[in-house]
């Protein structure tokens, strides 16, 4: 396939997602919406996690971070949403940079760790700040406007998927592969690695950020347990590794399938949702550790050994 | 005055029981290179699995933790011989991905068998005190804090004199080396990681006897394991006991201080600062 077909193959599927709302019914425009803001985050997270290879368990905390940006300037301030968004954002991009600087020089275990307990840190201290509503939470206007929710979640879905293609025809973007793949290496060769790492974890960030904002207006009530939710970061990491991370296209697409086959599940057997998930991540992380982008690109010529041959590589 | 040497007392007593939640985390870490993100979900089970013993056959929670340890072993060897032997060699990231997947199904069954309700194991000696001057000593925590270090220091025994604590030491340091010494490392490695979650079940035993419990806890205390585990370094048992005591201390004092809902900021402050401070651990090897 030429770059031009696969572009027009992308344009069209973004124009049939776009006009949704009009033949879909609102059951389907709410699943679009939570969906959406899912694949923000699995694509937000494709760029620290996937392309610079930071495995950061923290990007909940840009979310909260973002919801309660639009929070405390529509609830607190009486200024509009937009004005709400542009806080939000600025906040998790400032919150990125200050603790990107020094999180960013651990490795491995250490940064996954670290940022998991920095998203704890972060939800414990904003449950004391009045500003922020404390534990009791904040009551946003309601808005009931669904198709411009759904419109606003493709619309970033898009342009956070625009970043990651951009990234992978950028200088920044193979600077950010370089260090993946061999950090020290890269610093041989010029790139900036401190400067990059913490462009590509803010970039994450403002994503996220913008994704909570949405959801904190759409869902109209937000407290620190929501906000935070720590298991918000599982759910974006198994999604971008379930469609492959490091592609452009695979967070979103595992985003979709893994929310579809959820949706499905916890419609039929309310109370398994949350186990298949964790299922779901085990048995991934066994038969198909670099996603479906993988699968699709080697099934074809090793067929069902493909899945075999994975767990031949890594076991003892 | 006397207030802050009762908090020292109970951040003390609260520290011998995190050493022994951390123990079996940094032990497999140490050797297998796992961070265990399901530690703290398997410290739940065995809680959980002690409250039956103690409601349903009312077997004493200090006694009916060698039960639970066992049963907790078997779960353990199960789980690292079935699912984690076969992504050994994967990763770091996908073992982290993988073992958040089993916590994910633990709280979720744990939730499914035994409801989200608040627990506790009530003894009948749950109450009762020792006074030594002004400070008071509830007597289930100096016990549960005296089975904590003295198991810790039994492992640090075990791990130096045992033909299969010198396999396990052997095989963190080079696995090569330690299989032409005749170490079988499929089953070496689900050795260490029964010991590693027997461990968290004796932890889980102890917890529930001085704190509540809810399928939920898992995850807070992976992360209190993981700052105990850093602080103290993975090279020696015995670090944890000096992780579990700092992290303790620490949290008591915060509660003190600075407010009681900033116990978890101020552990997870100490954690992320270590680890900018020294990656390898305030007592570990520089890596």
């Amino acid at each position: 396939m030429s770059i031009w077909t696969r572009i027009a193959i992308a344009v069209v599927i973004v124009a049939i997602l776009a006009a949704l709302p009009w033949f879909g019914s609102d059951v389907v425009v709410q699943f679009g919406i939570s969906t959406l803001i899912l694949a923000v985050l699995a694509q937000g997270w494709n760029i620290i996690g996937g392309y610079t290879g930071y495995a950061s368990f923290g990007n909940s905390t840009f979310f909260g971070l973002g919801a309660y940006g639009v929070a405390i300037a529509m609830v607190q301030w009486h200024l509009p949403f937009w004005v709400g968004m542009v806080f939000g954002a600025a906040m998790a991009v400032a919150f990125a940079i200050l603790l990107g600087l020094p999180v960013l020089r651990l490795k491995g275990h250490y940064f996954a760790i670290a940022t998991l307990a920095l998203a704890q840190v972060v939800a414990a201290i904003v449950s004391n700040i009045p500003l922020f509503g404390q534990n009791i939470g904040l009551v946003l206007p309601p808005l009931n406007n669904d198709a411009m929710f759904y419109e606003l979640a493709l619309a970033l879905l898009v342009a956070a998927t625009l970043t990651v293609a951009w990234l992978t025809r950028s200088r920044f973007g193979f600077g950010l592969i370089a260090i993946r793949e061999n950090e020290e290496g890269a610093a041989v060769m010029g790139v900036n690695t401190t400067l990059y790492k913490v462009m590509a974890f803010a970039l994450s960030g403002l994503f996220s950020a913008l994704a909570g904002g949405i959801q904190a207006y759409w869902i109209t009530f937000l407290d620190p347990a929501s906000a935070f939710d720590i298991s918000l970061n599982v759910k974006m990491i198994i999604m971008a590794v379930f469609g492959g991370p490091g592609t452009i296209f695979g967070p979103v697409v595992g985003a979709f399938v893994l929310s579809a086959i959820s949706e499905v599940l916890s419609s039929e057997i309310t109370s398994v949702a949350g186990l298949f998930f964790g299922i779901v991540v085990v048995a991934a992380v066994v038969l198909m550790p670099r996603g479906l982008a993988d699968i699709i690109r080697h099934f074809r010529t090793s067929g069902w050994r493909y899945f075999i041959q994975n767990v031949k590589a890594h076991r003892i | 005055m006397d207030l802050l040497a009762q908090v020292l007392i109970n951040g003390i007593l609260l520290g011998g029981l995190y050493a022994i939640m951390a123990l079996g985390l940094a032990l497999v870490w140490g050797v297998l290179n796992i961070v265990n993100l399901a530690h703290g979900a398997f410290i739940m089970l065995g809680a959980y699995l002690a409250w039956h013993l103690y409601h349903y056959l009312g077997i004493d929670p200090f006694l009916g933790l060698p039960i639970t340890a066992i049963v907790m072993f078997g779960v353990g060897y199960a789980v690292q011989r079935g699912i984690l032997n076969l992504i050994v060699r994967a990763p770091m990231f996908n073992t982290l991905l993988i073992t958040f997947g089993i916590e994910v199904v633990l709280t979720y069954l744990a939730q499914l068998a035994f409801s989200a309700d608040f627990r506790t194991i009530n003894p009948s000696y749950a109450g009762s005190n020792i006074a030594v001057g002004p400070v008071v000593i509830p007597t289930v925590r100096l016990a549960a804090f005296g089975v904590a270090i003295a198991l810790t220091v039994a492992m640090w025994l075990f791990l130096l004199r045992t033909k299969l604590g010198r396999a396990i030491r052997a095989t963190a340091q080079n696995l090569v080396a330690a299989r032409l010494y005749g170490v079988e490392p499929r089953h070496l490695y689900a050795m260490t990681f029964g010991i590693g979650i027997g461990l968290a079940g004796v932890a889980g035993g102890l917890y529930g006897t001085v704190s509540q419990i809810n399928p939920y806890i898992g995850a807070t205390l992976t992360a209190k394991c993981f700052a105990i585990a850093i602080i103290g370094g993975l090279d020696n048992p015995l670090g944890v006991i000096v992780g579990g005591l700092v992290l303790g201390i620490i949290e008591s004092l915060a509660i003190l201080y600075i407010g009681a809902t900033f116990g978890d900021v101020a552990s997870f402050g100490v954690l992320v600062l270590v680890l900018i401070v020294r990656p390898s651990g305030l007592l570990g090897r520089t890596a």
